[in-house]
């Protein structure tokens, strides 16, 4: 009615609407009562951003506002939510955007200006791959990484945990110990040396650390050369989107940034038992320690432990395994064990069932030595033992816990640190990525945190829609026997596909090498397991034996590619070679056939 | 974006091209102004004035510090070559005490700093070194040439002399 629309009242009022649409970053009118209108105000509230909220219930003219709000928008209800002078809608709406990133880009608008495109916090495998390739499409990165001591007060270079205390220098004395095994054989096949062959652990300990300094410096360079801004320093953040970096003198800075990547990977778990983090060491202090060992305890079963207490064995070390319950949690069991009694034969002592519940020093040194009160987890008995050195490898978290995640309003699972993300590695905030060890359920390898911080550099600013792909991840394990897998563990397809709708096939081999030099016969094996549902097709790939990541890694294409049963019939074998058993496995387990090789 | 791009690209061009870095003025005077003060900076004051004399003897010396570079490398009167090394680089142990020998004969004409890249990351990054062993020679602050990896005595000798004269 056009008298209303002279009403000087209204006018005024329009105006006033106008005015603190002009000026508010966040304007929400809404009623006091109205839980939506509660739910949009909380989720600014969470984002720390100021939020001019009018109670529309409680103002005299709250009607009117609500009238001139409808005309103006089209919208009758509330919440009624405007950002930096645009419309956004109801709490439907507000929410999508919030989901979306839109929101943060509306909010960003008109506002903040960051110092950085993107802060990756954490410069290892995940971190350092996804700065690059963000500074690669052209945004303006700050990575960040900073190696905590352990309480022995290791510490190492750029790169993390792969490169310093993990995959290379793990890989590098499985190599040494092999080179051993080696030796051992190369008598067979007429090689003739002293019988005397010593092995000096500072020659291997420097060669192997003077490696790893060149890598330090090859990423440092790397990162240059991208023009990727790396800071020497520990981040937390402050506010969602700002951290404060604290390098090792102490000195604070502050930086801001449009979007963030949390890449601090897992440092090694204590037992919280009396002497563990006094006397005992972990894998980040093993590859770099000044002395050789001596006669260790492992602690833990996992890969970590295997590897570890593998390759000391193999350097002709006096070694012991403590295990709790199983060998390989979350690998195929069969392997595992198989895996584990190939080691157990060739001289590691396990100690099952038995945990340990204090460490005492009888002699300081380097290395000195231990004793081990260990508890059963069966009984009341009590065992004692004496080691030069004990290392701890029952697992790893995720360094999540003071980085100051709450500040941003970051979500972790509270029970095991890691953190949830989608399938776009994106946390519960929406400028907040994750990538790498630290995220919930993916697996914990160096090339899926390479892989998924690049594809995610990419979508976010290279605008692709590719995402990671966690599936059939091919791996090894590199026990003296090494152990390949990709796919699921035999037990785990049971699971999701019930005996009967599977085919497993399977076979001992004795690798050519082994013949001469008269070892290991029936040790090595195969195995698949076939989707009886689904032609047949490949879920399960297992291999122990020589050289299994070289295997592996081919195989982990093919099942990619889908392959099946039939496919692998009709590929031909490289004779000879340990590979070639996989395109001319016959006998199933169902079947209860002979598998074992009988020599010539 | 692409402005700022091409920003980027010309600092770090230039950083690669070895142009004359800036200067921090700070140096000398903060010295001579604390000079009453601290025993260890009077120590360094005196050893600093009488280097010239010592030139013959000592031909070599580790960069402790940005500073110190700046003082007595890009400041040094004489040219200076910088040999940048790492402690796991094994051509780097070769490559030293030849370069050692080679400006030893230049009987102090030129003089040799040594610096660890692990421990003086910036100023091995400032200087654009992408593998060790790099030597640059630096001449009234600009670097007026360099090699990177391992040179026999023959080269060294030259490359010496060349930068001495
Ligand atoms: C003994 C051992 C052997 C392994 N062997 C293999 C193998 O053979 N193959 C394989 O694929 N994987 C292997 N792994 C696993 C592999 O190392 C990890 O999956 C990989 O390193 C994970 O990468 P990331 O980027 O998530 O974290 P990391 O590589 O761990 O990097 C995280 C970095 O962030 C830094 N950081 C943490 N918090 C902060 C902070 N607040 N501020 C600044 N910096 C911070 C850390 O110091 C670290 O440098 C092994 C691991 C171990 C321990």
């Amino acid at each position: 009615m056009p008298p209303v629309e002279n009403d000087p009242g209204r006018e005024q009022i329009r105006s006033r609407i106008k005015e603190l649409i002009d000026s508010s970053q966040v304007l929400v009118f809404s009623k006091s009562y109205c839980p939506f209108c509660v739910k949009v105000k909380e989720l600014f509230k969470e984002l720390n951003v100021k939020c001019n909220a009018l109670e529309l219930d409680l103002m005299e003219n709250g009607t009117y506002y609500q009238d001139l709000l409808h005309e103006m928008t089209g919208q009758k209800t509330v919440p009624n939510v405007f950002i930096n002078k645009k419309h956004i809608g109801g709490c439907d709406n507000t929410l999508k955007a919030h989901k979306d990133g839109v929101l943060q880009q509306l909010l960003g608008e008109g506002s903040e200006v960051y110092d950085y495109d993107l802060i990756v916090i954490g410069g290892g495998s995940g971190g350092l791959a996804s700065s690059k390739e963000a500074a690669i499409l052209g945004q303006k990165v700050m990575v960040l990484d900073y190696v905590a001591p352990t309480p022995k007060g290791t510490t190492w270079g750029l790169g993390g945990t792969c490169v310093n205390v993990g995959c290379i220098p793990k890989k590098l004395m499985h190599q040494t110990a092999m080179l051993g095994t080696a030796m051992q054989d190369a008598r067979k096949f007429g090689w003739e040396f002293s019988e005397q062959v010593t092995h000096n652990w500072d020659t291997m300990k420097t060669a192997v650390n003077n490696y790893i300094g060149s890598l330090n410096w090859g990423y440092r360079v790397s990162l240059r050369d991208k023009n990727v801004n790396y800071v020497n320093s520990y981040a937390e953040f402050v506010e969602p989107h700002k951290i404060k970096a604290t390098n090792k003198r102490g000195k604070e800075m502050f930086y801001t940034a449009s979007k963030f990547i949390l890449a601090t990977g897992e440092r090694p778990r204590y037992l919280g038992i009396p002497g563990d983090k006094e006397y005992c060491i972990t894998s980040d202090d093993l590859f770099s320690l000044a002395y050789c060992p001596g006669k260790t305890l492992v602690i833990g079963a996992s890969y970590v432990a295997l590897e570890c207490g593998g390759f000391l064995a193999g350097l002709g070390l006096d070694v012991t395994i403590m295990v709790r319950s199983i060998l390989l949690r979350g690998f195929d069991q069969d392997m595992a064990n198989r895996a584990g009694d190939h080691m157990e034969t060739h001289g590691v002592k396990f100690i099952r069932k038995f945990v340990p519940v204090k460490i005492e020093e009888l002699e300081a040194g380097t290395p000195g030595r231990l004793k081990v009160t260990a508890k059963s987890t069966e009984s009341d008995e009590i065992i004692e033992g004496e080691y030069n050195t004990v290392l701890i490898a029952v697992g790893r978290d995720a360094c999540t816990g003071n980085i100051g995640l709450d500040k941003a309003g970051v979500q972790v699972n509270p029970k095991n640190g890691k953190i949830p993300v989608n399938d776009e590695e994106q946390t519960n905030v929406p400028h907040i990525y994750a990538i790498g060890d630290i995220l919930e359920g993916k697996w914990e390898l160096t090339p899926v945190a390479i892989q998924a911080g690049k594809l995610l550099a990419r979508r976010l600013f290279g605008g692709s829609s590719l995402k990671c792909d966690y599936v059939n991840v091919p791996t090894t394990v590199f026990t003296p026997m090494e152990y390949g897998s990709c796919g699921y563990a035999e037990e785990k397809a049971v699971e999701i596909y019930g005996q009967e709708n599977l085919e497993v096939y399977h076979s001992l081999f004795w690798p050519l090498e082994f013949t001469v030099a008269g070892r290991d016969n029936n040790r090595c094996y195969a195995k698949i397991i076939c989707n009886k549902l689904d032609n047949e097709r490949v879920i399960g790939f297992h291999y122990l034996g020589p050289n299994a990541g070289e295997v592996t890694q081919g195989f982990g294409a093919a099942m990619k590619c889908g392959i099946t049963k039939d496919q692998l019939e009709n590929t031909i074998g490289i004779h000879p070679t340990c590979a070639e058993i996989f395109t001319t496995m016959e006998v199933t387990k169902n079947s209860g056939g002979d598998i074992t090789q009988s020599g010539c | 974006m692409a402005s700022r791009l091409l920003m980027r690209r010309v600092c770090s061009l230039s950083v690669r091209d070895f142009c004359r870095r800036p200067v921090t003025v700070s140096s000398s005077s903060s010295y001579s102004s604390s000079l009453t003060s601290s025993p260890a900076v009077q120590a360094f004051v005196t050893r600093s004035l009488l280097r010239p004399l010592f030139h013959t003897r000592s031909v070599s010396f580790n960069v402790q510090d940005q500073e110190d570079f700046t003082d007595r490398v890009v400041n040094s009167e004489l040219p200076v070559l910088v040999d940048f090394h790492a402690q796991w680089c094994g051509p780097c142990k070769i490559l030293g005490p030849r370069l050692e020998k080679a400006i030893a004969k230049q009987k102090g004409r030129v003089n040799m700093a040594k610096v660890d890249i692990d421990e003086h990351t910036d100023l091995a990054i400032e200087y654009g070194v992408s593998a060790v062993p790099t030597v640059i020679a630096m001449r009234g602050g600009d670097v007026i040439d360099q090699f990177v990896g391992i040179k026999d005595e023959d080269q060294l000798d030259s490359f010496a002399k060349r930068v001495s004269e």
